[in-house]
């Protein structure tokens, strides 16, 4: 039975810049008690289609050109605000990307929940607690009397999803939509959601918009799938169809951008020749040795007159090395101190180290002026292309830099140096006098690997660098890293929230967990047989491409 | 484009230029009608009240005691006052007086606050923590009520003046400026600068301090104006400018005194100060939504 | 929470003491005695004079003496007003004052956080343009102009509103406070604009229009409080600018307050008056500074709760 029927929806934005069609004639069916996923890339009108039906775009400058949304025998698209809005939060629920944000700081979860409910029901604030109460358990909240009135603040990002999906439920809805509700969270915490938002799917019987980027995570819960790409719907399918036969090119696209772990990785099938000599030499030398090295912060409260102080270990002594030519995986959720190791490694942080040797020289002995040279050889790859890049800096500054400042290039050679690493990256050579923002986020990447690039370096430290890109981009800049890293003969510490990715890219991978690293090892057999339980927990959170037979 | 005189110009010129920010924001601020009529008016005033001496229908100090206080005519444009001076001259010369004090004083203020600012930002840690709480405590001094007393006990001098308004306004630049350079040093761009062996030098001058120009002209665009005010507001107690100079606090006041039987004498030099206040607001504002597009929200 | 307030309050004190000391000195580096006159005092009725408020004792001691003095509530004698004590004077000149400052304040409050709502509500629209750009104005026109254009309005020309006064007829309270107060509405209704746009604009306004809610409800409950925020900020420094806002606003309009008292003192050079007051405003400025944090502090649970840690 279709509980929403949206036929031929249309949403323009009329903008100073001019108008931009963000919903094109998109037509769609959600039947009751079943998934549907809306996959797209970031502006694809996927979240502005959903947020359109329930009147929640900003208008203006958004208006609804045109459709129908049959729900429940009335049209959404006709009802006025007032309509709507017995509708919204009632019997049409939904849940948004960043849980942070998205709950209202000042006021108590109790209070926003009770709110949520007596808004639509006729109730005293006493069978509305009760209400909240029954919700919150269903979601899996614990000691509830006393979470009824803490604030958003208090709650970690998993529990205030919960929170979110609590409130969602609280007036029986017969549809929720899911806005990417699980891309702000850990890989740990959003299996753990997964699983809520599925088992909850099927107590309430409720129908359900799932919106996403990741087919992974909607291949292993929607019934149906549609497909969006720039306003349009290019292919809707039920989920096995459209895994098993992707029709439309795009959809090919996007699923074989997925760094999919069950193929093996080409890399070693490339350098098979070479590879046993390498391999060999790498054995004998690393380039970077790292023993018990820590990192603590410590957190001061200041008050006016006191400061109290605490201690955290970000880093707790770890040791590893780093092969010449390798790439190396280092893997963790938010909080693990993946990024302060990556950092403290070339001393962007100082931390304290029994032995940080890098290339044979002992880094930690290093004065400041002998540091700035030697970062050289030490380069780094951020994760946000839109922050790494000085604004005010053409892509001829930011490459003309560091080639003048190590004396790479000269007046007479530094066109010609600055084109080579536009070629190497990908970038046409046209754009050399154009700004970062004037460039799309892959291309603000490719001209961040150029710069890493410039020194000739002979460590790169990639930190996240493609988890703030849509996969299609994200499998070309992870290839491009393969293919300089070969080129050049780089060695590099990959780090990354991002299992698959890691199992596509990498020689060796580490575990980092709780500023430790918990288990290291060659990427196949610690993908096949991790011996480490979180690195276990970890694996199994890993949401895969699942295609039923 | 920082590094061109590393190679010649003519090599470059054969690829397509970009748009780079400053670029940006100028056209977005040339579409501002508000902002820039407050240019073109402050252009103006400057252009007046530097030249006054020659623009001025009359010497300034020229009295006509048998004339006295006429409504404006064809030549008294403004009127004159009680002592039968023309009013349009003395507004011009007390504009001089006005804008002097708000481009010093606010000089002043800029040098010190983002000096104070971008060595706080910068260092962080203790040096910023002591640095701020200075500012912090400075800030809870009832500093108009200083500046009387400044006054009171040193006389009334321009010069004073000066100090005493730039002392009180480069707290809030300094916080500002720390303010952007604590987000700035937070950006993965200062990060690389750092990874790729810049000096700190080289990172102040290249990557931190062109991004910060933003937001520091639009404070010191919207500082003038609270200058002038406050140099009118002093001169208006009669704290300020001392006779026989003016400005058009002290005009203001004269203006006060009469203004059952000659309106003319507030009504004019009022009108020059709130335009003159009205022009660089609007300026301020159009510049903080040019340098910002986000700040107007649309 | 209340740790907090009880070390911000501790925090008053140095900050309390600078200004007694810097006013203090500065005071003592004016040139020329108190008693200076056109005619010179014989120099033996001066000494007498001088040894009669203990000028002659070394300046440690009388600063010491006057905290002392200071800590009883007691600001010592009037230089001028031989007769009357400077804890007096301030007794006298403070109830207009304060009245004057809370009517304006009240005045800015409602009518800056009202079109602040409202422009914030619809951006780029008549109901944006047309208050903000009329709070432009009352920004630019500063208290000294607006209150003699007022009075020639309403007050000469209207004749609705009595030009001078202070508590002798009904509505002689009116044009004073809106003269005092009509800048701050201005600057109080540009921050609430700004406040508004940047809540309107957060994920937990978008979490509450899909939970169902009234507009007027999410405004009130879930908006308000933080577009707030910049305001409270404000409410600290708006109340020492009330202050000496409050010179020229009882000068203009003949109120027998507390800034034309300290005027006055400031042009007869009646140091212990001057000394008095501007210790006397100083501590009152701090005090709505400190007001002004808390509240702060109480409306944002997170700040809240770091502070109580």
């Amino acid at each position: 039975m279709s509980l929403l029927t949206v036929s031929n929806l249309t949403t323009r934005f009329y903008t100073r810049e001019g108008i931009t069609t963000a919903v094109d004639k998109v037509s769609f069916t959600v039947k009751q008690g079943e998934i549907l996923g809306i996959v797209g890339e970031s502006g694809s009108g996927k979240s502005v289609c959903c947020y359109s039906l329930m009147g929640l775009i900003p208008s203006p400058p958004g208006k609804i050109e045109s459709g129908s949304a049959l729900f429940q025998g009335q049209d959404l698209l006709k009802l006025s605000e007032r309509e709507l809005r017995k509708i919204r939060g009632n019997s049409v629920a939904m849940i948004f990307q960043d849980p942070m944000t998205s709950l209202t700081p000042h006021m108590t979860i109790g209070e926003q929940l009770i709110e949520a409910y007596r808004v639509h029901n006729k109730s005293t604030s006493q069978q509305a607690k009760l209400r909240a109460i029954k919700v919150l358990q269903e979601v899996g909240i614990t000691n509830i009397e006393q979470r009824m009135n803490a604030y958003p603040h208090e709650f970690s990002g998993g529990m205030r999803q919960r929170v979110m999906i609590a409130m969602a439920l609280i007036t029986e809805p017969k549809l929720l939509i899911a806005d990417e509700p699980t891309t702000a969270l850990d890989v740990t915490v959003q299996a753990q959601i997964l699983q809520l938002i599925k088992n909850l799917q099927i107590s309430h019987n409720l129908g359900v918009i799932f919106i996403t980027h990741d087919l992974a995570v909607i291949s292993q819960l929607a019934d149906d799938i549609v497909v969006m790409k720039n306003g349009e719907v290019v292919e809707a399918a039920t989920a096995n169809a459209l895994f098993r036969s992707p029709q439309h090119p795009y959809t090919q696209s996007l699923i074989a951008a997925i760094p999919d772990s069950a193929k093996p990785k080409n890399r070693h099938a490339i350098e098979v020749n070479a590879g046993d000599e390498i391999k060999a030499n790498a054995a004998a030398t690393p380039l970077v040795e790292v023993k018990g090295l820590s990192k603590s912060y410590s957190l001061t409260q200041n008050t006016w007159f006191f400061s109290k102080k605490r201690e955290f270990k970000a880093v707790d002594n770890v040791s590893f090395d780093i092969f010449k030519g390798e790439i190396l995986g280092l893997v963790g959720e938010s909080g693990s101190g993946k990024s302060t190791l990556g950092r403290s490694v070339i001393r962007l942080l100082d931390a304290d180290a029994n032995v940080l040797r890098i290339d044979n020289t002992d880094l930690q002995s290093l004065g400041a002026d002998d540091l700035r040279r030697a970062r050289k050889n030490l380069q780094m790859i951020f994760q946000d292309p839109f922050a790494s890049l000085n604004p005010r800096f053409t892509v001829f500054d930011t490459l003309a830099e560091p080639l003048l400042v190590h004396g790479i290039a000269n007046k007479n050679n530094l066109l010609q140096k600055i084109n080579e690493l536009l070629d190497d990256v990908g970038l046409e050579r046209k754009h050399i006098r154009k700004y970062p923002h004037e460039f799309s986020g892959g291309q603000r990447q490719r001209i961040a690997i150029a710069r890493a690039l410039a020194p000739q370096p002979k460590l790169i430290i990639a930190d996240e660098p493609v988890s703030a890109l849509d996969v299609t981009i994200q499998a070309q800049i992870l290839e491009l890293l393969l293919e300089l890293t070969q080129k050049h003969g780089l060695t590099m510490l990959f780090i990354s929230h991002d299992l698959s990715v890691v199992r596509y890219l990498c020689d060796r991978v580490m575990v980092m967990n709780k500023g430790q690293i918990v288990e290291q090892g060659e990427t196949e057999a610690l993908f096949s047989s991790p011996k480490n339980s979180y690195t276990q927990q970890l694996l199994s959170a890993i949401p895969t491409l699942k295609v039923s037979a | 484009m920082f590094f061109k005189s590393a190679i010649s110009l003519q090599e470059l010129n054969q690829y397509e230029q970009g748009r780079s920010l400053s670029e940006d924001a100028f056209n977005r601020l040339k579409k501002n009608k508000f902002a820039l009529f407050g240019l073109i008016y402050l252009s103006v005033m400057i252009v007046l009240a530097v030249f006054a001496p020659l623009l001025a229908p009359y010497a300034y100090d020229a009295q006509d005691l048998s004339l006295g206080a006429t409504p404006p005519s064809l030549a008294h444009w403004m009127g004159t006052d009680i002592f039968g001076r023309d009013q349009l001259t003395r507004i011009l010369h007390g504009s001089r007086v006005s804008l002097m004090v708000g481009f010093v004083a606010t000089a002043v203020a800029l040098l010190i606050g983002v000096l104070w600012g971008t060595i706080a930002g910068y260092s962080g840690g203790k040096t910023d923590a002591i640095m701020m709480r200075i500012v912090d405590v400075l800030y809870a001094l009832p500093f108009t009520i200083f500046i009387i007393l400044l006054t009171v006990v040193f006389g009334r001098s321009i010069f004073l003046l000066f100090l005493a308004i730039g002392a009180v306004e480069w707290l809030t630049m300094a916080r500002i400026v720390r303010g952007q350079v604590m987000a700035l040093r937070q950006q993965e761009f200062i990060e690389a600068a750092v990874s790729m062996g810049l000096s700190r030098w080289q990172i102040m001058s290249r990557h931190l301090i062109p991004n910060i120009l933003g937001p520091i002209i639009v404070y010191t665009t919207l500082t003038i104006p609270s200058v002038i005010l406050l140099e009118s507001f002093l001169s208006f107690l009669g704290l300020g400018i001392q006779p026989p100079a003016s400005s058009w606090g002290s005009l203001i006041s004269y203006g006060v005194e009469t203004i059952e039987e000659y309106p003319w004498l507030l009504i004019f030099p009022s009108l020059f100060l709130s335009v003159t206040l009205f022009a660089l607001n609007f300026l301020g504002d159009g510049l903080r939504d040019a340098f910002d597009p986000r700040s107007s929200k649309d | 929470m209340l740790k907090y307030f009880f070390i911000r309050l501790l925090s008053a004190i140095p900050v309390l003491f600078l200004v007694i000391l810097i006013t203090f000195i500065l005071v003592r580096l004016a040139p020329g005695g108190p008693f200076d006159q056109e005619r010179a005092a014989p120099p033996a009725v001066l000494a007498n004079l001088n040894k009669q408020y203990h000028l002659d004792d070394p300046v440690v001691v009388q600063f010491k003496d006057y905290l002392v003095n200071l800590l009883r509530g007691d600001f010592g004698p009037s230089f001028k007003y031989p007769t009357r004590t400077v804890t007096e004077i301030i007794l006298t000149g403070l109830p207009p004052t304060l009245e004057l400052g809370l009517y304006a304040l009240l005045f800015a409050m409602f009518v800056g956080i009202s079109t602040g709502v409202m422009a914030g509500l619809k951006p780029n629209s008549a109901q944006d343009y047309i208050p903000m750009t009329i709070a432009m104005i009352g920004i630019c026109l500063p208290s000294f102009v607006l209150g003699p254009l007022l009075i020639l309005g309403f007050g000469i020309g209207l004749e609705w509103f009595p030009v001078s006064g202070w508590g002798d007829s009904p509505g002689d309270k009116v044009l004073p406070a809106i003269t005092l107060g009509a800048a701050y509405a201005a600057y109080i209704a540009r921050l609430t604009r700004g406040g508004m746009l940047d809540v309107m604009s957060q994920d937990y306004i978008r979490t509450a229009r899909a939970k169902g809610l009234s507009p007027a409800r999410i405004v009130g409950l879930h908006a308000l409080r933080g577009a707030l925020a910049p305001v409270v900020a404000f409410a600290g420094p708006a109340a020492a600018g009330l202050l000496s806002g409050s010179f020229v606003v009882e000068t203009i309009y003949q109120i027998p307050g507390l800034g034309r008292f300290y005027l006055q003192a400031a042009f007869n050079r009646d140091y212990t008056m001057i000394l008095g007051t501007t210790i006397f405003f100083a501590t009152l400025i701090i005090l709505f500074n400190f007001i002004s944090d808390v509240i702060q502090a109480w409306i944002n649970p997170k700040l809240r709760q770091s502070l109580s840690k």
